[in-house]
């Protein structure tokens, strides 16, 4: 499995992809002008003018469309902060930079020099590609920490990728991202088909006052996911994120591991919503949610993609609904998967 | 209607018994004409003379046949990729038959021209054809976009960084579906090539099959020795454009264009880089593809299959495979399959392929050279180019 859908809606807007300057767009052939809603269903408006909407109404995507006359993404993002108040701008997106995503986002750096024109800006998501664009493990995540130290006022930040470092030398030999200090970042997701450990370790240790939500896609070792449960000691903790109420802990192929570990971990207990989705999450692991501290406290729980035995999940669904939870457990992956394994949902 | 149309009795080359020959024979007895006659490829392949008639001959394609298979030579395994070279001189040699027992028999006529039919199993050729056209395709490795002959995997990567094309499709220049055909993305020292393709060791011996299972080569051992056994037989490398994506599908369509006109759409969707319905994949409401792109990008979409269609006057149907790219604002056309035609279930105004064809050649039409009536209305005087 891969990622095939774009953002839609993020923040709570509706996305708007930036047209290209000189782009009329609203034909698919360069220079032809067709007469519009002759017939059939309308067509859609291609992509936003900086002036089709006010600055904090949408939520901005930026992104190369892989056509040979399109833009490099630069242009697009000069011709960007040229004609859109991005005073006003509460939420971007950056889609594609590159025909190679693992190549670094040229956003990231012209985002943390221009963060003073962008004063409202309070969410940001890095890489909102397609798998026909990159596989989810090909993307590169970049200097993220230093994302959120240029821009203090920060909500909610979304980084899709990898770090690549199991393929390219270079990477692993890098600087470990150091931890951070962020006083307002309140929601804070990886989507990762391997999220290195490293990563982990760094979020663990940040100090994240203001974090509600935290969802990490684990990802498996294959694509540079080599997160152990040790890794997670200090997350688990809970002592950094003390407003944490949501925690995600998904797509591993440790799935069964992490469960085990939540059963005993201090912060389990002041989660408002668990989800333990798109991994490997078999018996043992719900075993260990059934026989661990109890759970009764949480408002919600979720595992969409798993390989619990019905009785195990019916087990979890009675106990905790007895206790008023909102329990939501897919059916069972029917899958056997590559050579017979359990598998994560997006792993590529 | 003139003489020769389809009072005459159409003849089809074609393997017979194949759905393709029992569809096209159930439309022509549909519409009331007389059964069509049938030309084996076999005895085509063989040398034999068989006896044309006056009227439509109608080429068909002269795939799953076990004898047809083995007269075209190549590996005696039908799942075998290897022998595509071969293979298709073959299949020339027997287009090239036809062309000469059609000209020699007074009164016979092509539905479908040989050359057409070679050049769109030649791939290179035949996107150099649409380029030149102004039709959009995925562009080749060259610096304009043209094709470039590749003769190597080493050739390929050097190729694909000078361009700065990382993500390319590789084709064997003579196959046909997904046969053969490799996804390769790659990126500093990683690379991957997705593909039907199962290589196969033995010994020193190597073997590539088509399988029904996509799957990923990520050493590069592996991709550089899947790319050198095809470039064997010749490979045709175009860019990977992203796809339209759909409900968790990348999507493209299949749109036949009969005497002009763009008439049956199917649109595919896969969750590999292959959208081939026989990998597993699955049929896509068409409409909402329509909806996704809206009607004038739709619109313009069938005008470009149809403009493709023409780079093949003389040939009364083409399945153009066309994709919508992943902004939905632009299109290219990835193939043109001259025996695209196998769409059971699929209706245009009631009729299926075959009759859409039955019905062009009852209301006259002729490849350009030998009737004033190509490309003339049909008779219910739709206006439109893209009647779908």
């Amino acid at each position: 499995m891969a990622i095939y859908h774009y953002l839609e809606n993020f923040g709570g807007l509706p996305v708007a992809d930036l047209r290209p300057p000189e782009s009329e767009e609203v034909s698919a052939v360069p220079g032809k002008q067709p007469e519009q809603g002759t017939r059939g269903a309308p067509t859609p408006p291609y992509g936003s003018a900086p002036d089709d909407h006010p600055a904090d109404a949408v939520a901005w995507r930026l992104r190369r469309r892989h056509w040979e006359d399109d833009p490099e993404l630069t242009d697009l993002y000069d011709h960007f902060v040229a004609n859109v108040d991005t005073t006003r701008v509460t939420a971007l997106i950056v889609g594609a930079w590159d025909v190679d995503l693992s190549q670094p986002n040229p956003l990231i750096e012209r985002l943390i020099r221009d963060a003073d024109r962008f004063p409202a800006l309070r969410r940001l998501f890095l890489g909102d590609a397609v798998q026909e664009e990159a596989e989810i493990s090909w993307i590169g995540i970049g200097p993220w920490t230093e994302v959120l130290e240029a821009f203090p006022s920060l909500e909610e930040l979304v980084i899709r990728g990898s770090e690549n470092a199991l393929q390219d030398p270079t990477a692993a030999a890098a600087p470990a991202p150091p931890p951070v200090r962020h006083e307002h970042l309140r929601r804070l997701r990886f989507e990762s088909g391997g999220l290195s450990a490293r990563i982990v370790r760094a979020v663990g240790l940040s100090d994240l006052p203001a974090l509600e939500s935290l969802e990490l896609w684990l990802g498996v070792r294959d694509y540079d996911g080599d997160t152990t449960v040790d890794d997670l000691a200090e997350l688990l903790s809970g002592t950094r994120v003390p407003g944490l109420r949501h925690l995600g802990l998904m797509n591993s192929e440790i799935q069964d591991e992490i469960a085990a570990a939540l059963a005993s971990a201090a912060v389990t207990a002041r989660l408002e919503s668990l989800d333990l989705s798109m991994g490997t999450l078999g018996n043992e692991g719900g075993e260990a949610l059934l026989q661990g501290q109890p759970l009764g406290h949480l408002r919600k729980l979720t595992i969409d993609h798993h390989f619990l035995d019905d009785p195990v999940a019916e087990r979890l669904r009675d106990s905790l609904r007895a206790s008023g939870v909102a329990v939501e457990i897919s059916r069972r992956e029917s899958g056997r998967g590559i050579r017979g394994y359990r598998y994560v949902e997006v792993a590529e | 209607m003139s003489a020769g149309a389809p009072e005459s009795p159409i003849t089809v080359v074609g393997n017979p018994g194949h759905r393709r020959l029992v569809g096209f024979d159930a439309a022509a007895r549909a519409a009331g004409l007389p059964a069509p006659r049938v030309v084996a490829w076999q005895d085509v392949l063989r040398g034999a003379e068989p006896g044309y008639a006056a009227g439509p001959v109608r080429i068909d394609s002269p795939g799953e046949d076990a004898t047809v298979h083995a007269l075209l030579g190549g590996p005696a395994d039908p799942h075998r990729v290897e022998g595509g070279a071969a293979r298709h001189a073959a299949f020339r040699r027997g287009l090239r038959r036809v062309r000469s027992a059609v000209a020699a028999t007074p009164g016979a006529w092509l539905v479908n021209d040989p050359d057409d039919i070679a050049v769109m199993f030649d791939k290179p050729r035949a996107h150099e054809r649409l380029r030149a056209a102004g039709v959009a395709v995925p562009p080749g490795l060259a610096a304009d976009g043209r094709g470039v002959a590749v003769r190597s995997y080493a050739e390929l990567r050097e190729l694909m960084r000078s361009s700065r094309r990382p993500r390319v499709f590789v084709k064997p220049a003579h196959g046909s579906s997904a046969s053969g055909v490799l996804a390769l993305e790659t990126s500093g020292a990683r690379v991957q090539a997705t593909t039907s393709v199962e290589l196969v060791r033995t010994g020193s011996d190597l073997a590539l099959f088509n399988s029904l299972r996509v799957r990923a080569y990520r050493a590069e051992a592996d991709v550089a020795t899947l790319v050198d056994a095809l470039c064997v037989d010749g490979v045709h490398v175009e860019t990977w454009l992203p796809k339209l994506t759909l409900d968790g599908l990348a999507v493209d369509l299949r749109v036949l264009v009969v005497a002009g006109r763009a008439t049956h759409v199917v649109a595919r969707g896969s969750r590999t880089p292959m959208t081939n319905l026989h990998l597993g994949n699955a049929r896509v409401d068409v409409d909402a593809v329509r909806r996704a792109v809206g009607s004038v990008a739709w619109d313009e979409a069938l005008a470009t299959c149809v403009r493709a269609a023409g780079c093949f006057p003389r040939t009364l149907h083409v399945g153009v495979d066309l994709l919508f790219a992943v902004d939905r604002r632009r299109h290219a056309v990835g193939e043109v399959n001259a025996f695209g035609d196998l769409l059971p279930g699929v209706l245009h105004r009631g009729r299926d392929t075959w009759g859409e064809q039955v019905r062009a050649l009852m209301a006259g039409w002729r490849p350009p050279e030998t009737s004033a009536a190509a490309g003339r209305e049909t008779p219910d005087g739709e206006q439109l180019p893209c009647p779908t």
